[in-house]
């Protein structure tokens, strides 16, 4: 059975013993909590409840948590983890034995100085990063007036004369002197630098002159410029500031190197976080529990297989616990757990990225595995990208260590590449032609349209066994006659029309076409009022004949991707041929096959998983599947950073 | 007499490589961005985005293979080049031109897709799985342009 039948459990237990309990349930990992108030069957009760904790250490606990995270966040900003690309796919955890993790969150008392740490690193990273802007900005500022002989202490207004720095629009700069020169003559203007935009000037003149000057200033978008603070020559201001820079520089060196130390700790915030946030999941648990003074009952789901197993766990864990269990009734929302055996259970991840099946649904994987098999055989169908599609599947769950959907997309991806292996051999391609070997079967290129024949025939087949499915739940809910109706007229229908092209058959399938023509339109309008509606209905529902039509038809992107895969590893071979010749030539063709092959695998085998699944979801599970249940999901441990190595293998639910 | 067939016929080539790959080239540069733009907040994205950027190029990569096949059935790689006549020329442009016009926009609609979806994988990282299946939705009519424009290139009659 696909689907794992669940009971709803009820758990009553004594107050002092709650968090043991709570505790065995959450390393157990078997059982989903609900909220005890959504069943309408405690409101008669809700005056015996007692009220809720407030949630006082909750927010303590996530106080914490956010201090946990600011802190590794802070070493990521410095000392970065990366992870792989495989690894973006699937998650990486730090792995910890339990032992080292126990130890590890005694240590908990540590967190606080750690945190303080962290931040002390981190407002003096910012203040000096804050000092080094400063520093940078005043050297720009200073550089200009880099080869003024002046010190900035002497630049002043002095009894008679005024000695200023002033920058000038460059390109009014000629209009100022002459200006100058014609009415003030006596005075002083040394352009220091220029650029595009300014020139920067020394500028001395006499005090009773300078309203006048000053005026001039102002007509040429002259602005005086004031280095207030500082009183040597530009240049060695600016070698002063540079110094300062460098000490600065180095100050950041020592607190990198203070953050660096700090890194030792993170495997403790890590542990701590995911300990603490599992602390914090237990105690969410107390809202959805119901509770008098001295007892308390949790209500929940869990696979009827585990219940065993959760009753002798509990009863060693807690003297006081009961468990009761009892078949869902109807009506009621039932989490949906899928479990597979053997290969199929790697075509599991294809139906959960549509949708987990309803309670009561069929789960589609079984039917869907072969298939897909096939499907995906047929579009990457090579022998020798299935040996490579094989080896890497391997490869990577050799290497990491997977759980879950990734493991499964992972198997999908080796069985892909054996069936693109057999398909390959029936079909001749072997890195496309590189080998030249002749096919076991038939070449598609040779003859496209008898490869299109049979994509179409085999996914009418495939459309068949939905429709088939769909009859096996109708007949499953006591509705036989729809079985027969719905998709008993659509089978002699189609099948009469398809057996019309071949020449023999035509004339029994012409009156097999119209017997089921008619039972169609006889039986669809069966749910309408009157007979005129009945029958209208009826013959509207011949219309759905194009939606069978182009369902078959987009079985032919079979064909095409896999022609595509071959094609294209040919046009890898042919421009691997055109450069070799001598030893460099050879070296050049190497590199060219190897990389255009592994591109062609890349790609190939993306566009293969995805036109397959989309045949599953459109064509094949249009015609029975609504999906649509909510999946299981036990309340357990589940860190955000630290896997923990049971010392002893735990048994699989 | 040397007729104008073989020029009519890798005009088709070109246009099959040069609008699908046009195409292809907006689509992938759309999701680019979004995907950019999401990586700057959670570089650990780069993996899931960059599947679903590498969407919208196939339509380039079927642009090629229809160019491929009419550049090897004219003799222009791996052979002498044919003598065609105009009509056989006129057979291989039109053979090109399915997977040109509808590798050019669907390229570029099937990018838009991506690019929603790079949004989607923002929010939901665990839900991929259903953006890339609506961007598949729209690659289904590029498959089929290619499919026609292979059907075509097969059963001209170079005789």
């Amino acid at each position: 059975m696909p689907i794992i039948e669940m009971k709803k459990v009820f758990l009553l237990g004594h107050e002092q013993e709650k968090n043991t309990i709570v505790s065995a349930l959450h390393k157990m990992g078997a059982v989903e909590l609900v909220d005890v108030k959504e069943g309408g069957s405690w409101e008669d009760f809700s005056r015996l409840l007692e009220p809720d904790r407030p949630a006082e250490e909750i927010s303590e606990l996530e106080s914490t948590l956010g201090e946990i995270r600011y802190c590794l966040d802070f070493l990521q900003r410095y000392f970065p983890v990366r992870k792989s690309f495989v690894e973006q796919f699937t998650g990486s955890k730090l792995s910890l034995e339990r032992e080292q993790f126990e130890q590890l969150i005694k240590n908990r008392d540590q967190l606080k100085d750690v945190a303080r740490a962290c931040r002390e690193a981190d407002e003096k990273m910012a203040r000096l990063r804050n000092e080094e802007t400063q520093a940078r900005n005043l050297i720009g500022e200073l550089e200009p007036w880099a080869s003024l002989d002046v010190p900035f202490a002497e630049v002043k207004t002095g009894a008679r004369a005024v000695r200023e720095l002033i920058t000038v629009p460059t390109d009014r700069f000629e209009l100022l002197k002459q200006e100058l020169d014609s009415r003030f003559p006596a005075h002083y203007l040394e352009p220091v630098s220029a650029d595009n935009e300014y020139t920067y000037c020394l500028a001395i003149y006499l005090v009773t002159h300078s309203d006048g000057i000053r005026e001039l200033f102002k007509d040429a978008a002259a602005s005086t410029v004031n280095f207030a603070d500082l009183d040597k020559k530009a240049a060695e201001e600016i070698e002063e500031t540079n110094r300062r820079l460098e000490a600065l520089e180095d100050n950041r060196a020592a607190v990198v190197e203070d953050i660096e130390k700090l890194l030792e700790h993170r495997t403790l915030l890590m542990s701590c976080y995911d300990h603490l946030q599992a602390e914090v999941e237990k105690m969410a648990v107390s809202d959805n529990l119901a509770r008098t003074r001295s007892s308390f009952l949790l209500e929940g789901w869990a696979p009827a297989l585990a219940i065993p197993d959760l009753e002798k766990k509990l009863e060693q864990a807690a003297s006081t616990a009961v468990v009761v269990s009892r078949d869902p009734e109807p009506g009621e929302d039932v989490p949906v757990l899928l479990h597979n055996k053997g290969p199929v259970d790697a075509y599991e991840v294809v139906t959960k990225l549509y949708s987990t099946p309803k309670k009561n649904e069929l789960d589609p994987t079984p039917y869907l595995a072969p298939f897909f098999f096939i499907f995906f055989g047929i579009c990457l169908s090579d022998v020798g990208y299935g040996i490579v599609l094989s080896l890497m599947a391997l490869f990577i769950t050799r290497k990491l260590k997977l759980g879950g959907m990734g493991e499964q997309l992972v198997k999908l991806l080796f069985l892909g590449g054996i069936a693109s292996i057999g398909f390959g051999i029936l079909l001749g391609s072997y890195f496309g032609d590189l080998l030249g070997l002749t096919p076991l079967w038939f070449n598609p290129l040779d003859d496209p349209m008898r490869m299109l024949l049979y994509c179409l025939i085999i996914g009418l087949v495939h459309i068949y066994f939905g429709m088939g499915l769909q009859a096996y739940r109708n007949i499953k809910a006591g509705r036989p006659v729809d079985a027969l109706f719905d998709q008993g007229s659509w089978f002699i229908f189609l099948n009469g029309l398809v057996l019309m092209a071949i020449p023999e058959t035509a004339a029994i399938a012409s009156w097999l076409a119209i017997g089921g023509a008619a039972a169609l339109v006889l039986t669809q309008g069966r749910t309408q009022d009157g007979v005129v509606k009945k029958l209208m209905s009826g013959v509207l529902s011949l219309y759905n004949v194009t939606g069978y039509l182009s369902d078959v038809l987009s079985y032919s992107r079979l064909l095409a991707l896999g022609l595509a895969t071959g094609v294209i590893a040919s046009a890898i071979n042919a421009m691997g041929g055109m450069v070799a010749g001598g030893i460099f030539g050879t070296i050049v063709m190497v590199i060219v096959l190897m990389g255009g092959h592994l591109f062609n695998i890349i790609i190939s085998t993306l566009s293969s998983y995805v036109h397959t699944s989309r045949l599953q979801y459109i064509e094949f599970f249009g015609k029975f599947f609504e999906g649509g249940g909510k999946a299981f999901q036990p309340f357990r441990t589940s860190g955000s950073y630290v896997e923990i190595n049971e010392p002893e293998k735990v048994e699989a639910g | 007499m040397t007729e104008l067939g073989l020029e009519i016929a890798l005009l088709g080539a070109a246009l099959a490589v040069g609008l699908a790959g046009i195409g292809s080239a907006i689509g992938v540069g759309i999701v680019g961005q979004s995907a950019a733009g999401l990586v700057t907040e959670d570089p650990d994205k780069f993996g899931q985005t960059l599947l679903l950027q590498a969407l919208p190029g196939t339509q380039g990569i079927y642009g090629l293979l229809a160019g491929f096949i009419i550049m090897q059935q004219v003799g222009i790689i791996g052979g002498a080049p044919l003598n065609l006549t105009i009509a056989q020329g006129y057979a291989f442009f039109m053979a090109a031109l399915p997977i040109a016009i509808v590798g050019l926009v669907s390229g570029i609609y099937q990018g838009r897709v991506s690019a929603s979806a790079v949004g989607l994988v923002a929010k939901r990282p665990e839900e991929l799985g259903k953006g890339i299946v609506y961007a598949v939705m729209v690659e289904t009519y590029a498959v089929l342009a290619l499919l026609a424009s292979i059907m075509i290139l097969f059963g001209i009659d170079l005789g």
